[in-house]
């Protein structure tokens, strides 16, 4: 295995999970939080997320902060899964998540979040694998090894769909991410779903061949930073210091200049690769380093196409919760006012508001 | 007087053997009604209702896409892979620790290697393991035999060497020859004792099992956890933790059971 | 001719001398009961006897020929403890050695065969009273009687000699005087030739008909020690028994016909 594992879908390690959110037990997450001083931010290793760390060890995270006159703890997880079980059962008061697995885990579990960051889509990130096979059509009928229930599937299903097939026309193996690329290597494995650096890592071999990615689904692998939203409103200096570190530090870090180069070579280091393998990453990571658009995409109908399909795969796949009848059981709400859902249930909600300040220079 | 000396009458040890599991019970109420007061669709503690809900899903009703029993299904593939480890770590372990207990020359060549491949955490050479066995049943059988049977070697091993000395010269006495020793003397002494050794490597088994349900597979009660655990259904993981540990209780009571029946002499031979 | 034949014996641990030049002839239907404190090397005399392990110099001749290198059925043995089969029944535990005997390949027999050692395992069983408790577990007897199950296995397949190691040393003294009693009536019934090591003078006085005894010489002032020889080779008539009360009343440690037993520590089982 390579040593930069994502952990942004890296899940099944790290068994401390449930005793970590046992601790937190009794911190119930309230309705109405209150007007505070102190946040914690929680983020996992991903390509689209490492900005984070750094920002904090540079002090950048702190300047914002004091500039709002609060304080941003920002914790590293180990383990992407047990972060977002923490920020569900409270521990957290804002998480680094992709667009699904808002909607599966915290949404599902009553815990209203609000989406201040639209950061980053996966561009290629995500893959189908096929030995020996180079139509997406040969899928059919074999066995894929899949982390089930994460993004991969979702690109799976998306790519099965746009082929005029369903997700019975394979069988899913749920394989651990860590042990995908040693998987590839066994004969009885012939395709896989994964991420990278694991997709450059498998595709090294020359059986490999990549037959779907998403690439061909831009813009709906979103990688967003959410924050509670009871303690958004009760808080929203917090998520000015965010949004305004975020892109500072955005700004750096893909200037074209000694200064950019020297922070993307440490966050390779923090996420155990070198300056190459971070922008080997970074190339199939569409960053918006443009606040304006980044607010523009947020408020376009084409995240309320993206949040349907989404909605429809987690409800076909029995994740939006026991006895739901129907992909409608939790409300998702737009920039624009329009609500997905249940309307008197918005658990989802994606805001602009943060970023078009960001891109008013107004922070 | 003493408490060493002071003990509860039967009523009242009733009342102690349960109340730390009335305790937990009670305590895991409080939490959960409290979470939920604050937040009805709380995921991390859910009621005995929610818990009892997802369990009558599981285990009553019909998959929509497999039209299996998801829990019978669960439950009936993870004790075939762990019955199939165990029965090989137990056939090998038996093979082995017999003979190489029995005969010095053996001991020689294989101890101090035993001793050695004991201590490779086998989940350390997963990608080895994968390659040899692929990531199919083979692999997870394999990998509860490689975390069960060195310890189990290892321990019979012990056993045969703590026969007292005597037996085996009075055996040798009384005109018996290797394989006879081996038969008469020394395997059955050893099956009830090999039970014991099988209760102790329950619990590793059923670790290696879940570890390998989570790297990859299809099906099965580890599957199971750490699939959901990607969605925190604790709803379902917790009644699932509950059943595993029952299963691995039983277990253990069946396996007390069979030592006391078919082996009868052992307990007052364990007791001298 | 003797039946055993020890001649010029020695024994080392770890270059030291345990035994020196131990000259014995055994004749055959006697009763030799070796005596001697603890750690006089009377439990290792045993051991080579039993070919559990070997003279350093010297040898010993079983009927004219050298010991077989590992225990044979020919020296049966009956030690103080673990001396039976804890999971076979006192029948079975009888019946064992005769299927060692006619079942090479399973040491197991079946049907009639089977039935026939049964009844000749009962004989025996009967021989050392032991009748009532044939479908028993070791575990479920007495010491006592776990010791006359002993006897009985070891003696079933008639060996050339029996060594008994400390048998009774862990009874309490009515069992004992009652084994002892069975002891004798056996020997005389088989005509057997016995060599028994014990701590206890007045047993080896009562049941032997030779006593040997065994005895380290003092410590030098530099701290050597040689290995214990044998000091003393009572031949016992019966009836001789007033005769060892007396002795056991002589002072211990000096005196070239003191018998000195110091320790009831028991060399069997360590």
């Amino acid at each position: 295995m390579g040593s930069s594992t994502l952990s942004r879908q890296n899940f099944l390690r790290g068994g401390a999970a449930l005793a970590a959110a046992a601790a937190t037990a009794t911190k119930a997450t309230p309705a109405r939080a209150d007007v505070k001083k102190h946040f914690k931010l929680a983020w996992t290793i991903y390509v689209g997320w490492m900005p984070w760390p750094w920002a904090a060890e540079k002090g950048i995270v702190k300047k914002w902060a004091d500039k709002y006159g609060i304080t941003i703890d920002v914790v590293e997880v180990n383990d992407y899964s047990t972060s977002i079980n923490q920020y569900t059962a409270g521990g957290f008061d804002a998480l680094t998540i992709t667009n699904m697995d808002t909607l599966a885990v915290p949404a599902i579990g009553g815990v209203d979040s609000t989406s201040i960051i639209t950061g980053d889509y996966s561009n290629g990130n995500d893959a189908l694998i096929l030995k020996d096979k180079t139509s997406f059509d040969a899928v059919k009928g074999q066995k894929v090894n899949i982390v089930e229930y994460s993004v991969s599937q979702y690109l799976l299903a998306r790519g099965l769909q746009m082929h005029h097939m369903t997700e019975r026309d394979v069988k899913l193996v749920n394989t651990s991410d860590a042990d995908m690329a040693a998987a590839f290597e066994t004969p009885a494995v012939t395709a896989v779903v994964t991420w990278n650096p694991i997709v450059l890592q498998i595709l090294q071999d020359k059986k490999a061949h990549e037959v779907f990615s998403s690439a061909k689904i831009p813009g709906e692998i979103l990688d967003l930073v959410i924050v509670n939203t009871p303690t958004l409103k009760a808080n929203p200096d917090f998520a000015k210091a965010l949004v305004g570190a975020w892109y500072e530090t955005l700004g750096i870090m893909l200037s074209n200049t000694p200064e950019g180069e020297a922070a993307r070579t440490e966050m390779g280091k923090l996420s155990g690769t070198d300056l190459a393998g971070f922008d080997a990453q970074l190339k199939t990571t569409y960053l918006f380093s443009n606040p304006a658009k980044a607010a523009a995409f947020t408020r376009s109908g084409k995240l309320v196409t993206t949040m349907e399909y989404v909605r429809q795969f987690l409800f076909t796949n029995g994740l939006m919760g026991q006895g739901a009848s129907s992909a409608d059981v939790v409300g998702i709400e737009f920039p624009n006012g329009k609500i997905l859902g249940d309307s008197k249930k918005v658990m989802f909600r994606f805001t602009d508001e943060y970023m078009k300040m960001a891109a008013s220079k107004s922070l | 007087m003493r408490l060493i000396n002071r003990h509860p009458n039967p009523r009242l040890a009733r009342v102690l053997t349960a109340s730390p599991f009335v305790a937990v019970a009670v305590v895991y109420v409080i939490a959960s009604t409290i979470r939920h007061a604050a937040n009805p669709d709380d995921k991390l503690l859910p009621t005995i209702a929610q818990m009892g809900a997802a369990m009558w899903r599981m285990a009553a009703q019909q998959d929509m896409e497999s039209g299996d029993y998801l829990m019978l299904n669960d439950t009936i593939v993870s004790l075939q892979r762990l019955l199939l480890g165990l029965g090989i770590s137990l056939a090998v372990s038996f093979a082995i620790g017999v003979s190489v207990g029995m005969i010095p020359y053996l001991k020689r060549l294989f101890v101090p290697f035993i001793n050695a491949f004991s201590m490779v955490p086998p989940l350390a050479i997963l990608p080895i393991l994968f390659i040899v066995a692929g990531i199919g049943e083979t692999a997870k059988v394999s990998l509860i035999v490689l975390g069960t049977a060195p310890y189990m070697i290892r321990d019979l091993i012990l056993r045969v060497e703590e026969l007292p000395r005597p037996q085996i010269i009075k055996a040798q006495t009384l005109g018996a020859g290797d394989w006879q020793i081996a038969l008469r003397v020394v395997v059955p002494q050893m099956l009830p004792r090999l039970i014991d050794s099988l209760r102790l490597s329950l619990g590793p088994a059923w670790l290696y099992l879940i570890s390998a349900e989570a790297i990859a597979a299809e099906n099965g009660l580890g599957y199971r956890i750490f699939l959901v655990r990607r969605y925190f259904a604790m709803d379902i993981i917790l009644p699932y933790v509950a059943w595993i540990t029952l299963l691995a209780f039983f277990a253990d009571l069946g396996l007390r059971w069979l030592q006391h029946a078919a082996f009868p002499w052992f307990a007052g031979a364990r007791a001298q | 001719m003797s039946v055993l034949a020890v001649r010029d014996v020695w024994k080392l641990y770890h270059g030291r001398p345990v035994l020196e030049r131990i000259n014995a002839e055994i004749g055959e239907g006697s009763f030799v009961a070796v005596v001697g404190p603890s750690g006089c090397g009377k439990t290792t005399f045993l051991r080579m006897l039993m070919s559990e392990e070997r003279p350093d110099r010297g040898a010993i001749l079983l009927d004219g020929l050298p010991l077989p290198l590992e225990p044979t059925h020919d020296r049966g043995v009956v030690f103080q403890r673990y001396s039976v089969f804890p999971h076979l029944t006192v029948l079975g535990n009888v019946v064992l050695p005769l299927e060692f005997a006619r079942s090479r390949r399973l040491g197991k027999l079946f049907g009639i065969a089977k039935q026939r050692a049964e009844e000749e395992a009962r004989t025996m069983l009967e021989d050392v009273g032991l009748t009532g408790a044939a479908p028993l577990y070791p575990a479920a007897l007495s010491g006592g009687m776990q010791q006359r199950l002993a006897l009985a296995q070891a003696l079933i397949r008639r060996p050339r000699v029996l060594l008994l190691d400390e048998p009774f040393s862990a009874l309490d003294p009515g069992t004992r005087a009652d084994i002892h009693a069975l002891m004798k009536r056996l020997w005389r019934e088989t005509q057997m030739t016995i060599v028994m090591v014990t701590h206890d003078i007045s047993e080896a006085f009562r049941l032997g008909t030779r006593v040997l005894v065994f005895e380290r010489p003092p410590v030098q002032p530099d701290g050597a020690q040689g290995g214990a020889v044998v000091t003393h080779d009572i031949k016992v008539h019966e009836r001789n028994i007033d005769k060892l009360q007396s002795r056991r009343a002589t002072p211990t440690g000096d005196g070239p016909g003191a018998v000195s037993v110091t320790s009831r520590d028991d060399l069997a089982t360590a």
